[in-house]
């Protein structure tokens, strides 16, 4: 995958000559030769024969490979290392291509056009891309030249691609009273062994929930609601200023993503390209989005009080 | 026991290609058997076993570089022998260049079939078709270059004239191709298979280099009258009118007939051509004889002396063109048996009707065939029907000794010769019967090249023949060489031996195919018995049906889907909810006790038939 920025593409050669251009191209010359020399019609007729066959072998997936177009969409979010699914539309003057993906380049997948399918592609980069290259070939009719162009494909939606999560453990630490904990959208991951009230029972809670004492005495079966637990976490400080930001990376989306899965609540600080951001995690996909898009800078301060971990 | 699946050395999408590249060796190894003198099969045989061989075969050879390699050999041979063109040898050039495109296309598509198909996407085209189509668009490519660029780059193709490659005093040529002075019968024809010169014309001909008209017992000369050389000829720039002779009145009023010929030999300075010629286009400087015959001279070719060139004189050299232009005149046999009232010219009478020195035996019997005939040419048909009954053709008769009479020795002694002891003997015995006659040398028509249309001329095409004059018409072409029979070629015991020396390469292989299928014929019957008995049931062959129509949809059955979960699956993806009734079909007459009825049978099968993926 590329990035917008990234114009500046190697140099991609119109295709290659194979081995069959070189044996019809020396068949087509020395037939001509001959058959000029000599003004024998049939031998004429043979190089004739071989140089028109060479000719179209190398001008036919030139016309055909001209009118293909590639149509990309990426799934919005994948993770360094694991391949993700881009459904590939292609269309077009020729009958059948070979395609594959670059950055890095892929497998070869052989398909008819126009045709709609899948092409797996592994993500290898942190980031946010907004276009895909993709080569597309063709030899066709005759196997003489392996036509090939490269596309920058434009994404309808950019992908976000965040870094692979490193080993790590959670960091739950508590956090100050005062503070936000955590917003209504962020399921409780468990409760407090305090009790705070009883409440009339409701089909789906757990058995191990009911106050049979209350129950017995009231005649109907009532509950134990909980005080919450109390919130523990951590404020992330991400600096990508140092040699190798990706491993700083991938080290903070381990912590983020073993304190979520504990239960705790992650503030994450960074840089990213409009300048620092400071904010509350709301899952791991989203802790995935703001490490990919982190850049190399002064991060954001903590919230007061927080725990810091400091990735850097 | 081991579970190891062997490989096959060919991937399964190369193995078409063998076919076309077989074909194509084949038609390469047919052309090069023929100009071996080998039957054409051999070498075709030869090439396809090689082809196939080699594409199947080499293991460590990728297919298609074994394939392109194979393609590239066999052009190379195309070239070779395209050199030479021949009779049967433009249809098996045909037949290479159309195999070789049928080979390279599936050769590109079977390695486009090498990768992996993309995930979800529809099946590639079916391999038939596209090659069908590819193949068409691209002979469509072929023939249309062929016709916009073959003649301007053949350059000499497009002319008239040409005088070939120089040709030197050394140069060696047959004696038929070289002015001639005197035809001996003592010596034997050389004939073989070399092509002489090729023809374009509108039909076949006797394509004529030089007439004798004087017949000395074992040898022909010409007349005085016939070797002077006849009125000067004009040129205007490439083209020389030939003034006819009075007497050939063909040349002045008949049909004509333009040929060119494109000459293949080493040398001749002879100039061929159909009955009477009346313009040549060439640069060369031409004589005319008294007989109308053209050959190659120096300066100007006047009637005060006689015209002969020397041996060094420049002629035609190898790829040379001219074209002539020859009139004769389409007369019926009325006509010729009428030609009898028209009063017959002095100088032909004085010259060609005078009794050659021959013996008595000879003019008797000219007189017992022609007894009680009236007209000329009854006594000519006469004259050629006693000649083709009861004479022999034969390239080895004994040749008559020198001094010897070789008409009396052919027509009373070994009745057996060839085409000059024949028209020989026909010209003598027309002569003995007052019938003006003279003997014509030159070749035979040829074959007709199926693609060129050309004439296909060859050393073995030498020919001698016999010319009558009527008057009032001019000079006819009469063959009796055409109705001679073969001769018998001896004794049982040693055409039994020369049979089987002749044929003993197909002798040999049709041995080796019966040896061949005595050993293979167990294990080829054991093979085809325990193929009958593995003979599928209507379930598994509809499965098969069934899994062939998913794999074109792209939804190949996973090995854990039972026949009903999978036509089920099919179902949905095809949009068709009849293919359920398969699977259920197949599961019915796999597993039930009572299997599934007829009508079962042929619903699903008409269900498979009008799905389409």
């Amino acid at each position: 995958m590329s990035t917008p920025a990234r114009d500046a593409l190697s140099y991609q050669g119109p295709g290659d000559l194979t081995l069959t251009s070189i044996v019809l191209f020396t068949l087509g010359a020395y037939g001509v030769a001959a058959g000029a020399a000599t003004g024998e019609e049939a031998v004429v007729a043979v190089g004739v024969f071989a140089f028109a066959l060479f000719f179209a072998g190398i001008v036919w997936p030139i016309v055909v490979l001209a009118r293909v177009r590639v149509d990309v969409v990426s799934p919005p979010d994948a993770i360094v290392g694991e391949e993700i699914d881009l459904r590939v539309h292609v269309q077009g003057g020729a009958r059948r291509v070979e395609l594959r993906v670059l950055d890095p380049p892929g497998q070869w997948w052989q398909t008819p056009v126009p045709v709609d399918g899948t092409v797996p592609h592994l993500a290898t980069r942190r980031g946010v891309f907004q276009m895909v290259r993709v080569q597309v070939r063709t030899s066709v009719p005759l196997g003489v030249f392996v036509r090939t162009r490269t596309l920058r494909v434009t994404l309808p939606a950019p992908v976000t691609v965040a870094p692979k999560p490193a080993n790590a453990r959670p960091v739950l630490l508590a956090l100050p009273d005062d503070q936000p904990t955590a917003p209504a959208s962020i399921p409780q991951r468990g409760s407090g062994d305090a009790v705070r009230s009883v409440r009339p029972y409701v089909p789906g809670d757990p058995a191990r929930f009911v106050h049979w004492p209350t129950s017995a005495r009231r005649g109907d079966l009532v509950v134990r609601e909980h005080e919450p637990p109390p919130a523990m976490g951590v404020a992330l400080v991400v600096d990508l200023r140092a040699d190798d930001p990706e491993a700083i990376a991938s080290r903070a989306a381990g912590i983020g993503i073993a304190t979520l899965a504990a239960g705790g609540i992650v503030w994450c600080c960074t840089c990213e390209r409009d300048g620092p951001v400071s904010d509350l995690v709301v899952d791991a996909r989203d802790l995935g989005r703001r490490l990919a898009r982190a850049v190399p800078g002064a991060p954001a301060t903590a919230p007061e009080h927080w725990p810091v971990e400091v990735v850097s | 026991m081991t579970s190891e699946v062997r490989r096959p050395r060919v991937p399964p999408p190369f193995r078409v290609v063998a076919i076309p590249a077989a074909l194509a060796l084949a038609s390469i190894g047919g052309i090069a058997a023929q100009r071996s003198g080998l039957p054409a099969w051999l070498g075709m045989a030869a090439g396809a076993i090689a082809a196939t061989l080699t594409v199947l075969a080499l293991p460590s050879v990728p297919t298609r570089r074994a394939t392109v390699v194979l393609l590239g050999i066999g052009g190379l041979g195309a070239l070779r022998h395209a050199a030479v063109p021949g009779a049967d040898d433009s249809l098996l050039l045909v037949a290479w260049a159309l195999a070789t495109l049928v080979a390279l296309v599936l050769v590109d598509r079977a390695d486009a079939e090498t990768i992996a198909p993309m995930p979800g996407g529809a099946p590639l085209p079916r391999r038939g078709a596209e090659t069908l189509r590819n193949t068409a668009v691209l002979a469509a490519i072929v023939v249309v270059c062929a016709v916009v660029l073959v003649a301007p780059l053949t350059d000499r193709l497009s002319r008239r004239v040409w005088p070939g490659l120089a040709a030197g005093p050394s140069d060696t040529a047959s004696s038929s191709l070289k002015v001639n002075d005197e035809l001996r019968l003592t010596d034997s024809p050389r004939l073989s298979d070399t092509i002489v010169f090729t023809v374009d014309a509108a039909h076949p001909a006797l394509w004529r280099g030089e007439t004798y008209d004087q017949f000395h017992q074992y040898y022909w000369d010409r007349s005085e009258d016939s070797s002077r050389s006849g009125p000067p000829l004009t040129r205007a720039g490439d083209t020389v009118n030939v003034a006819p002779s009075e007497d050939d009145l063909g040349a002045s009023v008949g049909s004509e007939l333009r040929q060119t010929y494109h000459f293949q030999g080493s040398f001749t300075n002879l100039v061929f051509a159909a009955s009477s010629p009346v313009v040549v286009e060439t640069d060369r400087t031409l004589c005319e004889r008294g007989d109308g015959t053209l050959f190659v001279g120096v300066g100007r070719c006047d009637g005060d002396t006689a015209a002969s060139p020397a041996p060094d004189l420049p002629g035609f050299g190898k790829n040379a063109v001219y074209t002539v232009t020859s009139r004769s005149v389409d007369a019926s046999e009325d006509d010729l048996r009428a030609a009898d009232r028209t009063p017959m010219p002095a100088t032909v009478a004085n010259r060609d009707a005078r009794v050659p020195a021959t013996t008595p035996r000879v003019r008797a019997l000219a007189r017992q065939i022609t007894a009680g005939l009236l007209t000329e040419y009854d006594k000519v048909r006469a004259i050629e029907a006693w000649v083709g009954a009861h004479t022999r053709y034969s390239i080895n008769a004994p040749p008559a000794a020198p001094g010897e009479d070789a008409v009396d020795t052919f027509l009373f002694r070994t009745r057996l010769g060839w085409c000059e002891q024949i028209a020989s003997s026909m010209v003598v015995l027309a002569r003995s019967a007052g019938i003006p006659a003279r003997l014509a040398t030159g070749y035979a028509p040829g074959d007709r090249d199926a693609l060129t249309g050309r004439f296909v001329v060859r050393e073995r095409d030498a020919h001698a023949w016999t010319e009558i004059y009527f008057p009032g018409i001019g000079w006819k072409d009469f063959d009796p060489t055409a109705s001679v029979r073969l001769a018998s070629t001896g004794g049982s015991s040693r055409s039994w031996l020369d049979a089987g020396r002749r044929h003993a390469v197909v002798l040999a292989l049709v041995l080796g195919l019966v040896v061949a299928g005595a050993i293979c014929w167990p294990s080829l019957a054991g093979g085809l018995r325990r193929r009958r008995a593995r003979r599928a049931s209507w379930s598994t062959r509809t499965l098969d049906r069934l899994e062939r129509l998913g794999r074109r949809a792209g939804r190949a059955r996973r090995p854990s889907e039972t026949p009903r979960e999978y036509a089920g699956a099919l179902a949905s993806h095809l949009d068709a909810p009849a293919l359920e009734q398969v699977g259920a079909a197949i599961d019915a007459d796999a597993f039930s006790r009572d299997g599934t009825s007829a009508d079962e049978r042929a619903a699903a099968e008409a269900v498979l038939s009008s799905t389409r993926p």
